[in-house]
């Protein structure tokens, strides 16, 4: 008997025959249209889950990762499962393992595919779906099976990997000094990282395992600079070899570090060479402080409080200007009946008109200002995303048309209430909507993408556009004032600012040329404590 | 209703420190048949309620020299407690209803909408209220 593959032997274990890969590939040409449908509801539901979103990068990511699972679908409902189909499943599995995706949540997630792949069947087949349910539970079966290889696979690497680390460590009295190190340094508040002459990470602490969402024994004895991804622009590096080399006792630095779900990161590093060493177990202590949220956190600070500032001179201004406008009001209101009284000249009673027309826009433009520097707080009731992102879109629709732009209402596959005022939030999404339809209008042919999607603490609210992109990445757009569009009050984005915040959410801007996009959050439970 | 139930006097006393734009503002009500006396600030808005004849409404800024809107309407309702007080400002989130001495006063916000002004005076007290919460919301 010839020799068994591994993936024969479990296709014999889980009993996939030809007979089920006919009526896969059947079932499957039947639904291919509602496998999109099912991709999303896939990442809507892993997004709700802290540590499942947690390894996700991005918007862009998931839209790549719901094509990927479109044809992930397609494949495994494409009835033929030889050594190849086997291949790509391991590659899939390995990329799980890579991104560090808890094998609870594939397990789970498998079960919400396998789901509506029954309820699929159930529907298209009905007392006839038997076989068909079997074929189902069995090649998703098989999929689970090779992609838990590849856990186990990395769970054998690392185990040896920290083998390999032990015997080394158990080599030198050092090591036990150093494992006295980790002891004491292992509960610290900051990063801990100990190097040895060669810059390769010798201690880990638990504070560097949290911030980076490496394990200790994935990254002992490997590359500092290199599997933290710390900035490449040598100016880290040639700092670092100086002090591995002895030439710089204590030096302070910045650079930003890659975490293992590839989110950047900015750490201000201390690095302190010791002199104790008499091997090269370490040499170089790096003690790195991640001052990314509290640089965030200062930096909307310094803009709420720019705001509140620019707010009390509007609302001073606003207040003084309606004086002047009172007198050229009673002035107009005195010609008006004068004109009618003398000559009733059409041409000038038009010309008053029009003064005091223009005067009332000014009264209005005070109101306004006066919204934006004494705001009222927002009035919170359960709001609906899914009616806010459809009411925001019905509203800009007509301008979207005339402006020859595409507009998309992309919303989550099931609602999600979140305590909201709904007038301020249409606001919001009005202001954000109009401002993208402007910037691609202008260029012709354009597209703006409202989504909004739920998070496991918060609701992601997204503008995006294709237009030119902001002036440059530090454009002060949400300072009152601040215009890039001619006619501009400035105050459209500072006001939507104010809203979001007055919401205890956050808005920020990502912005190209060909891309921006604007990213709202909003917590879904407002006793929870603000975001910023 | 008016607090009083006599017939109001169409005597208005107007206080304002813009004396230019009140004096146009006296000339049209006056067309419009009000008898309309016009001080720039307090002092000089008590002295001349201090004598006869009252006059039936006083118009007055929030704001003005010497002596703020609402204590010179206290003044006057010590002195006739059914004197109407309409208060003309550009600051009506400072407005403190309760300090006029009385009823609430009717409040218009700069600019001055002419025609709301005299559709309150012929009004009498029955459309204060509206007044004022419109004007309140800050909404033109």
């Amino acid at each position: 008997m010839p020799t068994e593959t591994r993936f024969q032997e479990i296709k014999r274990y889980v009993r996939l025959d030809e007979h089920d890969a006919e009526l896969l590939r059947e079932f499957g040409g039947r639904i291919a249209a509602e496998l999109p449908r099912i991709a999303m509801q896939f990442y809507d539901r892993i997004r709700e889950h802290e540590d499942a979103h947690a390894v996700l990068n991005g918007e862009e990511q998931i839209q790549r990762l719901q094509r990927s699972l479109v044809a992930w679908l397609s494949r495994v409902l494409g009835g033929k499962y030889d050594e190849r189909y086997h291949e790509q499943t391991s590659v899939i599995g390995r990329v799980h393992v890579r991104i560090g995706l808890p094998q609870r949540y594939m397990l789970t997630a498998m079960a919400l595919i396998r789901v509506e792949l029954l309820r699929l069947a159930d529907q298209l087949l009905g007392a006839q779906a038997g076989p068909t349910r079997e074929a189902i539970v069995r090649i998703l079966d098989l999929e689970l099976a090779v992609m838990l290889e590849a856990y186990k696979d990395s769970f054998v690497e690392r185990i040896e990997h920290a083998v390999k680390q032990e015997r080394r460590a158990l080599g030198t009295a050092l090591a036990q000094a150093e494992q006295r190190y980790v002891s004491a340094v292992d509960l610290a508040g900051v990063i801990i990282v100990g190097l040895d002459r060669q810059g390769s990470v010798q201690l880990f602490n638990r504070e560097a395992e949290r911030v980076t969402s490496y394990a200790r024994d994935e990254v002992l004895g490997r590359s500092f600079v290199e599997v933290l991804g710390l900035e490449e622009n040598g100016h880290f590096r040639a700092k670092l070899a100086n002090a591995l080399a002895g030439q710089a006792s204590n030096v302070e630095l910045e650079s930003s570090l890659r975490t293992r779900a590839g989110k950047l990161r900015d750490v201000v590093w201390s690095l302190s060479t010791n002199a104790e060493s008499r091997d090269d177990s370490v040499v170089l202590l790096a003690t790195g402080r991640d001052v990314t949220d509290e640089r965030a956190n200062a930096e909307r600070s310094r803009q709420n409080e720019r705001l509140a500032a620019i707010g009390t001179l509007a609302a001073g201004l606003a207040h003084e200007i309606r004086n002047p406008l009172n007198g050229a009001q009673l002035h107009v209101s005195f010609l008006e009946r004068a004109i009618k009284r003398k000559s009733n000249d059409p041409d000038m009673l038009e010309a008053t008109r029009v003064v005091g027309d223009e005067i009332k826009r000014l009264a209005n433009l005070v109101t306004e200002f006066l919204d934006f520097a004494r705001p009222k707080p927002p009035e919170l009731k359960p709001t609906s995303l899914v009616k806010a992102m459809e009411h925001a879109c019905g509203l800009v629709a007509e301008t979207a048309k005339a402006a020859n732009v595409e507009l998309t209402c992309d919303v989550p596959s099931s609602d999600v209430e979140f305590p909201a005022d709904p007038g301020k939030l249409t606001q919001v999404l009005l202001n954000l909507l109009n401002n993208a339809v402007e910037a691609t209008g202008a260029t012709g042919g354009g597209s703006v993408r409202l989504r909004g999607r739920r998070g496991p603490r918060q609701v992601f609210i997204d503008v995006e556009d294709n237009g030119p992109g902001l002036p440059g990445p530090d454009a002060p757009i949400f300072d009152a004032f601040y215009s890039t569009k001619e006619g501009g009050t400035g105050l459209g984005l500072a006001i939507s600012h104010r809203i979001i915040t007055d919401h205890r959410g956050t808005i920020d801007v990502s912005s190209q040329p060909g891309k921006t996009s604007f990213h709202i959050a909003l917590p879904l439970d407002q006793s929870a404590g603000a975001l910023v | 209703m008016s607090p009083s139930s006599k017939p109001r006097s169409n005597k208005l006393l107007l206080v304002d420190a813009d004396f230019r734009t009140s004096q146009r503002l006296a000339e049209l009500l006056a067309e419009d048949g009000f008898e309309v006396e016009v001080v720039r600030d307090g002092a000089a808005a008590i002295a001349r309620l201090s004598r006869a004849p009252m006059p039936g409404t006083l118009i007055t800024e929030l704001s003005v020299a010497l002596a703020d809107g609402s204590a010179i309407a206290r003044y006057g309702r010590s002195l006739d407690p059914g004197l109407r007080v309409i208060v003309l400002t550009r600051h009506p989130n400072l407005l403190v209803a309760s300090s006029f001495g009385g009823s609430a006063p009717a409040v218009l916000t700069k600019p001055l909408d002419y025609a709301r002004l005299l559709d309150l005076l012929h009004d009498g007290g029955r459309g204060e209220a509206a007044v004022e919460a419109g004007a309140l919301s800050l909404r033109p």
